[in-house]
């Protein structure tokens, strides 16, 4: 078997790996030591990559943003920011038909502006709103997919996690990225606010109605949302004005946020330590699958299988979009199942430099952003489709009257809105890069 | 048995949590120090509050050398140690979308199964760190800035590394009691997807 046999067989032996439930780290490492130990001709010359891979991971500096962000999340939910966002975006919005909803969407959308999660955006936005909205008569199926739904906003709308490791792994620009991330993630809020609004029109009985509030309120309302306001522009206009690096962004970020927390009270003991165990638990996670992925990559690279399926693609023919679309329903396919962030790591290195080989019409570097903001809009679409959405469980974890057929129901409108916006944006590359070539 | 590796696992997640904490403060420092050092030439070349830009120029005020070497060698010791945690609430991502057909016996060995090899990955991972740090010890490697020596971070990695795989051993060895005696000793939360 020659290595680059080797090097496709692994690939199906890691995914059978992965639907046998070995954790998705696990297996790549796994599977690439294996491999490693095969192109080295059976000897375990492969584990004296071990004495430096594991550590220079870990120590990575540009990584190093990944844990601050996690944390910046935590301390953000402490600090009682979520119950600010969604009061602020509800006193304005709620009194619309199906208002309630789309204040939600709104508050999510500030949330995401400084937690790089979706889980956790949809997580804590759904404790706050989910009650609110059935006071008001929202029905529970609705609720439960607007949330999840919000909740993809948390990654789009940059601080994103996933956008800082795609920067690393397709040697990018982190802070053009979170750029170009900023419009097709507004554009998200809006697709689902509209989409709410048609929904609550085909389904009346779905949404209750809210009396507005005094104007009063809804000022003093806003006051409560400064510091979100303030921590967002502070990290992302730094980073993006070259006055720090993005891992000094997350640090200032997060900093501000825990600040914030301890004002409001919000760091106290169990909380506290609550906060830092959900950080390590997510910053685990997340480091041991790019490990994993470091060293499964390190042993494909060797086989030359991503150069040579590059070349022959580029060789083939096949017309550049089509590609596009075929890799991106691939995404949307295995986006159902696996978590986007491995599905990254996993097919990045390999997919990444098929399309690069092929003509879009972009340069080097703008390509690589607009690939990398569909991506990341793709594999989220995923968190919300049935039958295995991710959002979903989280959020139906938290409203057990609610049975998930019902939000499976709600939710097609949401996934229908995400996938106009996909075509949209690979239709109008210049949406996700207009504002780099204004202000870049 | 379980209450006290889990002790265990929360202790290092919450240290790593106090040096996470420490570097951002580290970090944030380090950019306010850099700004005003920024500012203080500005008012100096400006001539603008000129005797203000040069106290604080004389104060000495400016980024913290080495704050890029400290946060690599923090960051480095905060993975480990929020490794051991992460074994026993088992959050590391997976997918069951298949898996969730089995029957339950199926399953509980393909937990055991897997529990097992990661045990003995973060086995072969302490250890390798451990030749690792032997190496710079050897070569007396130190950092560029700081000059302090490599080994040291190697060594503080190295405690949380070998707490990771004590807690993975423990529970690959609790796994396999479950499929032998039937009976749950450790709950797991499921993989954060």
């Amino acid at each position: 078997m020659s290595n680059f046999d080797a090097g496709l067989l692994s690939f199906v032996i890691l995914l059978v790996l992965i639907f046998l439930r070995m954790p998705i780290g696990l297996a790549m490492f796994t599977v690439g030591m294996g491999g490693l130990f095969y192109v080295n001709g059976g000897t375990v010359a492969g584990l004296a990559r071990l004495k430096s891979e594991t550590y220079s991971t870990f120590s990575s500096y540009s990584l190093s943003i990944v844990p601050m962000f996690l944390l910046m999340g935590q301390f953000a939910t402490l600090g009682g920011m979520s119950q600010a966002l969604f009061k602020a975006a509800e006193s304005w919005l709620g009194h619309l038909r199906g208002g309630v909803a789309i204040a939600a969407i709104g508050a999510c959308a500030g949330f995401g502006a400084i937690c790089g999660s979706s889980l956790a955006t949809a997580a804590t936005m759904g404790q706050v709103a989910l009650p609110e909205m059935k006071r008001y008569g929202y029905s529970g199926g609705f609720s439960s997919a607007t949330l999840a739904a919000g909740g993809t906003l948390g990654i789009l709308i940059p601080p994103s996690v996933i956008l800082v490791i795609y920067a690393i792994l397709a040697e990018q620009n982190i802070a053009k990225l979170f750029l170009a991330a900023f419009i097709p993630g507004i554009l998200a809020a809006i697709g689902y606010m509209i989409t709410i609004s048609i929904y609550v029109r085909l389904n009346p009985d779905s949404a209750g109605t809210r009396p507005p509030v005094p104007m009063a309120e809804r000022v003093r309302s806003l006051i409560d949302v400064l510091p979100v306001l303030i921590v967002f522009l502070v990290v992302v206009g730094g980073i993006y004005l070259g006055l720090f690096t993005p891992t000094e962004g997350a640090a200032v970020g997060a900093a501000g946020t825990g600040f914030i927390a301890l004002v409001n009270g919000g760091l106290r003991g169990k909380a506290w330590l609550d906060s830092f165990y959900a950080t390590a638990k997510s910053t685990a996670m997340i480091f041991f699958i790019v490990l994993g992925a470091a060293v499964y990559n390190g042993f494909l690279a060797l086989t030359q299988v991503p150069q040579e399926l590059a070349a022959w693609v580029a060789e083939s023919g096949f017309n550049p979009w089509f590609v596009l679309v075929m890799i991106l329903v691939l995404y949307l396919i295995f986006g159902c199942v696996m978590d986007s962030l491995s599905m990254i790591l996993l097919t990045i290195p390999i997919f990444f430099p098929i399309v690069s080989a092929l003509d879009y019409g972009l340069s080097a570097e703008e390509f690589a952003i607009w690939f990398g903001i569909i991506v990341l809009i793709v594999v989220e679409v995923g968190l919300i489709t049935p039958p295995v959405g991710m959002n979903l469980f989280v959020i139906n974890s938290m409203d057990r009257e609610t049975p998930i057929v019902q939000t499976y129901k709600a939710v097609i409108y949401f996934v229908t809105s995400d996938l106009l916006r996909v075509a949209l944006l690979v239709i109008f590359p210049s949406i996700s890069l207009v504002l780099l070539r204004v202000l870049g | 048995m379980t209450r006290i590796f889990l002790r265990l696992a929360r202790l290092l997640a919450i240290l790593g949590g106090i040096v996470l904490s420490a570097l951002i403060l580290l970090t944030v420092v380090s950019v306010t120090g850099r700004g005003l050092n920024t500012l203080g030439h500005f008012l100096v070349d400006a001539g603008v509050l000129a005797g203000i830009g040069q106290a604080m120029l004389d104060a000495g005020v400016g980024p913290v050398l080495g704050d890029f070497e400290l946060v690599e060698a923090g960051v480095a010791f905060c993975i480990f140690a929020f490794l051991p945690l992460a074994q026993i609430s088992g959050a590391h991502a997976t997918v069951d979308i298949l898996t969730s057909q089995f029957p339950p016996a199926v399953n509980r060995v393909l937990t055991m199964l897997w529990e097992a090899l990661f045990a003995v990955v973060l086995i072969v991972i302490a250890w390798k760190l451990y030749e690792g740090m032997a190496g710079k010890m050897r070569y007396n490697e130190t950092t560029m800035l700081l000059q302090f020596p490599v080994w040291w971070s190697y060594g503080l990695s190295l405690i949380a590394a070998v707490v990771a795989a004590v807690v993975s051993v423990y529970v690959a060895c609790a796994r396999i009691a479950e499929v032998l005696t039937g009976r749950i000793f450790l709950h797991s939360e499921g993989g954060a997807h």
